[in-house]
């Protein structure tokens, strides 16, 4: 565990939350206010007694006042699904510092937030298609084994954000953090709408290296994609920097506007930020964490 | 169109070069990226180091071609005909006078010239030749027939103004020996036109014709044209001559100095063409003399002269005669002179003097030094012949400088000994009969008169002083004469005896060694102002001086010649072939490549 994320960080991790902005809809008991009636210390709502009801939820001082049987409904808190969807692909294998090592540390970091509130966390990696971590996670006993899936995931093979639309649309509603730098060959729009779709709220975090936001070389080379392999020829000057950041900076505006008419919130990182950094400030800005 | 370097033409196998360099592939390092998609198609060969790859189109090629060929044209030399003439061999006469120094014309006639020669240059063609020739007080060769452009540049741009005055009859007759007969030739003579007389010589000719190219536009200019010192019973004076040339009146000061001490300021005004004298106090004891004006003309070298105020030292001259008045006075009247007369008794030859005259008398033993001798009786070694009548009198050398203004032709002569056999030396007079007057040089200058001048009426002619003049000047001339020279003018000058060397101080304050004990002429007077004579006799050192003043009208005028009389161009001697003039505009071309290579520099760097 001490590998993914330092022990200080957890410590400073456990003072946060996952903040959701509606109530969720969980299957087990919580701290989250849930869409469900429930036993809990907040007040929801009257409804009048139906034969079977609990007595116990009899208001008797509505019964006193209006000569009739009132229940009162008490808040559901439940816990909250949270879904972490992790690119591994093989552009995410590139930078320095590297990007996946980076998505698993932030991801881990997020998750272990939910675990110590309680939540339940679902862990998806995909790259050419989706593949599971496992069981959902609950409980701060989790997180030793969350963590460790998580860093057996291997790096590679090309980008398919089409084939993350099943496993998104599927998901009850509840919270989805998608953590990927959004390049590859196919559009990462079909995955956001799907969790928009699924009714999800959450964010869309694009984790990018300073190199590729800043290239820091010039001259002829030989590009080579590194999911692909495929190759050209290329020429770098001022001229072709700037249309190669020009293309960036137009599919970080595609992937943020997509996910902002998804009610999703989006941040681009950048590896070279201290990962605490992240948390700690970035996501709290965002308002994913609190 | 004509080509200056058609051989420069190689140069467009650069054409080929380069496209043959963007043939060749670069050698790529590998680099991963995260998207490829993301890259721009963007290949640019910048380097080659693999060979082949299929040729793509490439503004930069493109450029570099247009560069490589544009710089072809430029090397290549293209000119164009230009509408002046130029002769295969261009004789170029460049007054380096005096009045060049003008600045009518900025900045000066004489840049002007050179400019204008600058261009004269520039249009030769590759097989013209061009000779320069100065022309000062003497011509100087500057470049002989030479067709490379560039040394003929710096040659002119080495050329300055001199202080004489030009001879431009030399100049002719030099660059006349330079073009040879059949030779397309032309002179081309820049100047003001403020030259000496031509020497008109009815059987020369030039080889070529001669075009005056004028520089100069004004004539406003005050000068000092003369500055002499005058030594009174009771005083001393300098009487100064100063005149505006010009046209428009003038207010400036004149400083009046002794020794480089300032003696008077006055403020003068002078109208347009006014001259005026000035008597000037000349202090006691004062050397040197010198008055300079702040007019602010367009000429300074006549802004200021100087003339030497300490009265020169006498020569004793002896003259042994048992009585000859006229000699007696023609001798008197140089001023340098103190004479002292004695009778053939009362002669002794232990006394030293500068020259002796020994009339109608022999001594025992000649003196070792500068003599006259006149009509020496029998039995001395310096007699000659018995006495033949004489005829006819006459020069032997009209243009012997020492019969100047002598006019020999209502003289007659009784009779004279007979010189005819004389070995004295070379005759100076001559009749029919014999030899009158004998002149040499060695080993001291005397002179032998045959016959006595009381059988002639020489003495009562006008030629009679001028002839003693100009026999006592030759023989003895002033040790440093104190009178003004003329720039590059020579002069003579006789060490003291006992001179053990002689040195001149120029104006500058360069020094110049001469061969003591000899006479000398110093011709280094390029400079105006004073020059001092050292001289060391008996280990303690003499000074005298002399003074070099511009002092002419002419050139003080400074007003530019619109036309000059020059020597007829003989036709028949010159095949005069003309060909057009040459424009050259290579520069504007090779500027074009300049401009391309940064549009494709430019091009480089944005990627293009």
């Amino acid at each position: 565990m001490a590998a993914l994320l330092d022990p200080p960080l957890l410590r400073r991790l456990e003072g946060l939350a996952l903040q959701v902005r509606r109530a969720v809809s969980g299957q087990m008991g919580g701290e989250r206010r849930s869409t469900a009636r429930g036993r809990s210390v907040e007040f929801a709502d009257f409804r009048s007694y139906s034969p079977g009801d609990d007595f116990r939820l009899i208001d008797w001082n509505a019964y006193a006042r209006l000569d009739r049987f009132m229940l009162r409904l008490f808040v559901a808190e439940q816990e909250l699904p949270l879904s972490i969807f992790v690119d591994l692909s093989g552009s995410m294998d590139w930078g320095r510092p590297n990007k996946a090592e980076t998505a698993k540390r932030l991801a881990g970091a997020i998750a272990y937030v939910a675990l110590a509130a309680l939540d339940r966390v679902r862990l998806t990696v995909f790259a050419a298609g989706p593949t599971s971590g496992g069981a959902p996670y609950r409980g701060r006993r989790a997180v030793a084994e969350l963590f460790s899936r998580l860093e057996s995931f291997p790096v590679g093979g090309t980008t398919d954000y089409a084939r993350l639309v099943w496993p998104v649309g599927k998901q009850r509603p509840g919270m989805t953090v998608l953590i990927s730098d959004g390049l590859g060959e196919s559009s990462i729009d079909p995955a956001i709408a799907a969790l928009g779709r699924a009714r999800q709220e959450g964010a869309v975090l694009q984790l990018l290296a300073p190199q590729e936001m800043a290239p820091d070389w010039t001259g002829d080379v030989r590009l080579r994609d590194s999911e692909t392999g495929a190759e050209r020829e290329f020429t770098s000057t001022p001229v072709t920097q700037a249309s190669y950041l020009a293309a960036l900076a137009q599919r970080t505006h595609d992937i943020e506007r997509s996910a902002h008419r998804r009610g999703l919130r989006f941040v681009r990182l950048s590896t070279d930020q201290p990962i605490d950094d992240m948390v700690l400030r970035t996501l709290r800005r965002l308002g994913l964490l609190s | 169109m004509n080509f200056l370097a058609p051989a420069a033409a190689f140069l467009a196998l650069t054409l080929p070069a380069i496209v043959a360099l963007y043939f060749l592939r670069i050698r790529r390092p590998t680099r991963v990226v995260p998207a490829l998609n993301l890259w721009p198609d963007q290949i640019r060969d910048r380097q080659a180091n693999v060979p082949w790859q299929r040729l793509r189109f490439s503004w930069l090629l493109l450029l570099q071609l247009l560069a490589a060929a544009v710089l072809v044209a430029a090397a290549v030399q293209p000119v164009l005909s230009a509408g002046t003439s130029l002769a295969r061999h261009s004789v170029v006469l460049l007054d380096v006078s005096a009045s060049m120094q003008a600045r009518d014309v900025q900045p000066s006639r004489l840049d002007e010239a050179k400019r204008e020669i600058g261009g004269l240059i520039d249009q030769m063609g590759p097989q013209d030749r061009m000779t320069l020739v100065a022309v000062g007080s003497a011509p100087r060769i500057i470049a002989s027939v030479v067709g490379d452009r560039d040394a003929l540049h710096r040659a002119v741009s080495g050329i300055g103004a001199g202080n004489g005055p030009a001879d431009l009859s030399a100049a002719l007759a030099l660059a006349a020996g330079l073009v040879r007969p059949g030779d397309d030739g032309q002179a081309y003579f820049f100047s003001d036109g403020i030259v000496g007389p031509i020497r008109t010589d009815s059987n020369s000719s030039l080889p070529f014709p001669v075009e005056y190219h004028r520089v100069g536009v004004s004539a406003e200019n005050i000068g000092l044209t003369s500055l002499v010192v005058r030594t009174g019973a009771q005083s001393r004076a300098a009487y100064l001559h100063l005149q505006n040339f010009g046209q428009q009146a003038r207010s400036f000061s004149l400083d009046w100095s002794a020794d480089s001490k300032l003696v008077d300021v006055r403020q003068l005004t002078l109208a347009g063409g006014q001259a005026q004298d000035l008597v000037l106090p000349v202090p006691a004891d004062a050397t040197v003399v010198s008055a300079h004006i702040d007019a602010g003309d367009v000429f300074a070298l006549d802004d200021t002269v100087t003339a030497v105020a300490r009265t020169p030292s006498a020569f004793r001259v002896l003259l042994v005669t048992p009585g000859n008045v006229f000699l007696q006075q023609a001798i008197s009247l140089r001023s340098d002179i103190q004479l002292d007369v004695v009778a053939p008794s009362a002669y002794k030859s232990s006394v030293p003097y500068a020259m002796s005259i020994f009339d109608r008398y022999s001594p025992p033993t000649l003196p070792n030094g500068p003599f006259i001798a006149i009509d020496p009786p029998a039995g001395s070694p310096l007699a000659g012949g018995p006495a033949i009548g004489i005829g006819r009198v006459r020069a032997t050398d009209a243009g012997d400088p020492l019969l100047t203004n002598v006019d020999l032709s209502d003289v007659h002569i009784a009779r004279s000994q007979d010189l005819r056999s004389d070995t004295f030396g070379r005759s100076l007079i001559t009749s029919l009969q014999t030899p009158l007057v004998l002149v040499r040089d060695e080993p001291f200058r005397q002179a032998l008169f045959g016959f006595d001048l009381h059988e002639s009426d020489l003495p009562l002619r006008i030629a009679f002083p001028i002839l003693v003049q100009n026999l006592s000047e030759w023989i003895l001339p002033p040790s440093v004469p104190s009178h003004s020279f003329h720039p590059d003018e020579p002069v003579t000058i006789v060490p003291d005896t006992g001179a053990t060397s002689v040195t001149v101080v120029r104006p500058d304050g360069s020094r110049r060694s001469l061969a003591g004990g000899a006479v000398a002429t110093f011709g280094d007077t390029d400079l105006t102002g004073l020059y001092t004579v050292e001289q060391v006799v008996s280990g303690k050192t003499d000074r005298s001086w002399f003074t070099v003043n511009l002092f002419s009208d002419q050139i003080s005028q400074l007003k530019p010649a619109d036309r000059l009389t020059l020597p007829p161009f003989n036709n028949a001697a010159a095949v005069h072939a003309v060909h057009r003039g040459q424009l050259e505009i290579w520069p504007w071309i090779a500027l074009a490549a300049l401009g391309i290579v940064v549009l494709e520099w430019l091009a480089f760097h944005r990627g293009l």
